[in-house]
């Protein structure tokens, strides 16, 4: 009876086997696709691949796009939209039967959820075929073969990927390769609220330059949020984002003349000295309760923006794209802020140099088109046509990245445009007012989808704003794009959340950090600690 | 093969096989490719590439690694004993209690009573785990704290999740208690509604309490249940995160003492950026063994040898 048994479970297992072959075989393709050339010339090459598509009696070409972002970014998607019609419209110009259709377009709040959900789904092809998230995560992706390479595409068109500032294009490479386009970036600025200030003698119209010279430091942040705190003037003197998604608090690292990778290596570095100071200002701040002990469990919604949009904190790190968020979201007292209340309220600067000698910093975290390795699998003769789908693909981002399509996103969302055509769009009045009024040549879909947004962000303040803070990107720094990056980050908040709470001093925390890191064999070959806790360091100075 | 084994055997596959192609399918399979996966370098879903990049024990030794050298892993052990060990009592005793106290109430409010009790694991995992982030809220926004400076019982918000460890130990188990409890519940009730009314009945007669007939003859009749829901809520306890890891991530608890071992090898593989399923396979092997050893334990404890005896009788 055993062995039957034995049998049964065999024939079972063999089944199950068989069934898992049976449909696997590929079809063989055969070459018969013309093959197209990109010239640069974007209206013949649109035509060039169309006229293949057509003789291959393809009519309809279908593409998704995933995005992720806050709730005034949707044209991380649209955009590809927008992009299809006007490649459609050149087509229909042209006499050519071939219509490009957006089949998907799935937004998220959560960008690290977004990249989690494309890294599981692309190895099964399904995910979309564009995909806008942080270079952060450009070279594992790059590295595993899920976004497609797109040098070769790119050098013909040479004029419009200059246009793009080169830092942006530098971060879109992995091993001198380019794998995508930036969409957009921002920068992280220090607010001051205005009306605390004045309560208090602080000038903030000289403050960004003096900031800007290296004169105004984190020394006298701590100075002045104090004055607020013990004047009464402000509850609080410094209000900061939470949480290691955003790597905003490393500014510090930065300000205070440290690295977090060191390009000879390859390797992620533990600057000892910078962490060190950057602790210690946090701990000082909290410890004198200028800053809440418990920031990093506080609620975005109910308790960081209402602090900041009430006026109950003298500064605030946060970051460009919040001037927008405070007038679209229900923060101050159940309602939205008007643009001018916004202009009224706050001043801001960027992020001040840690002690005399040092730079002032921003950071960024530009966000990329890319294209998926399997862009177009879903349409008929995908093996045949396989390179024109792609260079389509590519055409879309090209298309995507219009200086108008760049200019609406940065207006709409307070991200800083990645193009300088596109920087010049948003101080054009006329245009500006066109976006006000919708009066302009865009898809009925993404007129509807951004319709909202627009109302309520599109405005000469904020744009404004958007030329104000441009200078910041000549400061930025880019948190490496490594890896292992995230897994530091998630140390790092950990340590400052603990070093807030009083739990650990800094020099405790520090070595925690470095603890944590040689607890994981595979981070610690990748992080290298540099540098000692400083002896004598005084804060504030 | 004779006539009647080959009958036999026709009769026994027609009968087994879809029980048998669901224990290779869902069972065997997945088994057989975690551990294997555990081998090798397998990561970012890439099946194609690392499915061959055979490694070894380097993922074991990799995670052995941590658990040594961790400062927080030691907050992790306690925190799963601790969670594993008052949750089961809580959720086998807790489901106890309400299948009795159900028991001698009239039908109608019993019903709904118990399915008042099934809500929390009927709500979302996000949802339910919202509901208590923002009941357990460690400023004025959270309702506990709201509730008790309204009342004056205290004057600065108590941060709940973060007093280490029994703030954060308590949250979790309170809120994995409540999802828990509903499961023992159902199978207390169910065994207590297959017990002969007739025993009840007699005993009432006799003039037994309500504790008495809970004592001398529901709770002894319902043994193989009580072991049941023991040593599957054991098993899940131990294995469980999806709660842990939203008041978790919310940083509501402490992450430390916030941290049980299922949750902690789920963010080493997956919750930091990266996504190792190599690493996650060797933890999950370990945390089968574990569950293996732990279920053997209770089964042995609690007799169970004793219970599975032959009937006497023919047979």
């Amino acid at each position: 009876m055993k062995a039957k048994a034995v049998w049964l479970v065999a024939i079972l297992l063999l089944g199950v086997i068989a069934s898992g072959c049976i449909g696997g075989e590929k079809e063989t393709a055969t070459q018969t696709a013309g093959k197209v050339q990109l010239t640069g010339d974007f209206t013949k090459d649109v035509v060039a691949i169309g006229k293949v598509l057509e003789q291959n009696g393809i009519s309809e070409v279908k593409f998704s796009a995933w995005g992720s972002g806050d709730p005034n970014s949707v044209m991380r998607v649209y955009g590809i939209v927008e992009a299809a019609r006007r490649i459609n419209k050149i087509w229909e110009e042209n006499g050519i039967k071939v219509k490009i259709v957006i089949t998907d377009t799935h937004y998220v709040a959560s960008f690290q959820d977004a990249y989690k959900e494309y890294l599981s789904k692309q190895p099964l092809g399904q995910a979309g075929d564009f995909f806008v998230n942080s270079y952060a995560f450009l070279p594992t992706l790059a590295d595993e073969g899920y976004i497609l390479d797109i040098t070769d595409y790119a050098n013909a068109y040479k004029s419009v990927i200059d246009d793009f500032y080169p830092s942006l294009i530098e971060a879109s490479k992995y091993k001198g390769r380019l794998y995508g386009l930036p969409q957009d970036t921002e920068a992280r600025p220090l607010y001051v609220r205005k009306d605390v200030a004045a309560k208090i003698g602080l000038d903030v119209n000289t403050l960004p330059e003096k900031v800007k010279s290296g004169e105004f430091t984190w020394s006298d942040v701590y100075y002045w949020a104090k004055k607020a705190k013990e004047s009464g003037a402000a509850e609080w003197g410094l209000i900061h984002r939470k949480g290691s998604a955003h790597p905003d608090l490393i500014q510090f690292i930065f300000a205070f003349g440290g690295k977090l990778y060191d390009p000879n290596t390859g390797k992620l570095v533990v600057d000892v000295p910078a962490v060190y100071k950057w602790l210690y200002v946090e701990w000082k701040f909290a410890q004198d309760g200028l800053l809440p002990k418990d920031i990093m469990s506080w609620d975005w919604a109910k308790q960081i923006h209402p602090t900041i949009v009430e006026g109950k904190t003298l500064f605030d790190i946060g970051g460009t794209w919040y001037w927008t968020e405070w007038q679209t979201k229900q923060y101050y007292h159940g309602r939205g802020l008007k643009p001018e209340e916004v202009k009224e309220w706050f001043a801001y600067t960027l992020f001040p140099a840690g002690e005399k000698g040092d730079k002032p910093v921003t950071l960024s975290q530009p966000f990329i088109w890319m294209i998926n390795s399997k862009a177009g699998a879903q349409n008929p003769k995908y093996d045949e046509l396989k390179d024109v789908y792609h260079m389509l693909a590519f055409l879309m981002i090209i298309k995507a990245s219009d200086p108008d399509i760049n200019a609406i996103h940065s207006v709409i969302s307070a991200h800083l445009p990645v193009r300088k055509e596109a920087a010049k769009l948003i101080k054009d009045e006329k245009w500006l007012n066109d976006l006000k009024n919708l009066n302009l040549d865009l898809d009925p879909t993404v007129k509807d989808n951004i319709k909202n947004i627009v109302q309520a962000t599109v405005n000469p303040i904020n744009a404004q704003f958007l030329a104000d803070v441009s200078y910041m990107l000549e400061y930025t720094h880019l948190a490496p794009a490594h890896p292992k990056y995230p897994a530091l980050a998630d140390i790092f908040k950990e340590a400052v959340d603990k070093v807030l709470r009083g739990e650990m001093t800094p020099e405790d925390a520090v070595n925690y950090i470095i603890q944590k890191v040689n607890a994981d064999p595979e981070l610690k070959e990748n992080v290298e600690i540099q540098g000692e806790i400083p002896k004598n360091w005084k804060f504030p100075q | 093969m004779n006539k009647i084994n080959k009958e036999k055997f026709t009769a026994l596959s027609f009968f087994l096989s879809p029980m048998l192609l669901m224990v290779v399918l869902f069972y065997l399979i997945p088994l057989i490719m975690t551990v294997y996966i555990s081998f090798t370098q397998m990561r970012n879903w890439n099946v194609e590439r690392y499915l061959k990049d055979f490694v070894g024990l380097y993922n074991y030794e990799r995670l052995f690694y941590m658990f040594q050298h961790d400062p927080t892993f030691k907050a992790v052990l306690l925190t799963t004993i601790v969670f594993v060990g008052i949750t089961l009592i809580i959720n086998v005793f807790g489901g106890l209690a309400l299948a009795l106290a159900t028991f001698f109430i009239s039908e109608k409010p019993a019903s709904s009573f118990r399915l008042l009790w099934l809500l929390p694991r009927m709500s979302p995992i996000a949802v339910y785990s919202l509901v208590w982030y923002y009941f357990f809220h460690g400023s004025e926004i959270g309702t506990l704290n709201s509730i008790l400076m309204k009342l004056g019982v205290i004057s600065q918000p108590i941060p709940w999740g973060q007093t280490v460890p029994w703030g954060a130990w308590s949250i979790i188990i309170f809120v994995n208690g409540l999802v828990g409890v509903s499961f023992g519940m159902i199978v207390f009730t169910s065994a207590l509604n297959q017990i002969p009314r007739e025993l009840v009945i007699a005993a009432r007669v006799d003039g037994a309490s309500a504790w008495e007939i809970s004592r001398k003859i529901l709770i002894p009749l319902t043994k193989w249940h009580f072991l049941y829901v023991l040593t599957w809520q054991f098993l899940s306890l131990l294995t469980t995160y999806p709660h842990i890891f939203l008041l978790v991530q919310w940083d509501l608890v402490n992450r430390d003492y916030g941290t049980t071992l299922a949750l902690y090898v789920f963010n080493t593989a997956f919750g930091r950026g990266e996504q190792d399923q190599g690493l996650a396979a060797a933890a999950a092997v370990i945390l089968s063994i574990i569950g293996v050893i732990g279920g053997f334990v209770t089964l042995k404890v609690l007799q169970f040898e004793k219970m599975m005896k032959r009937p006497r009788g023919d047979f």
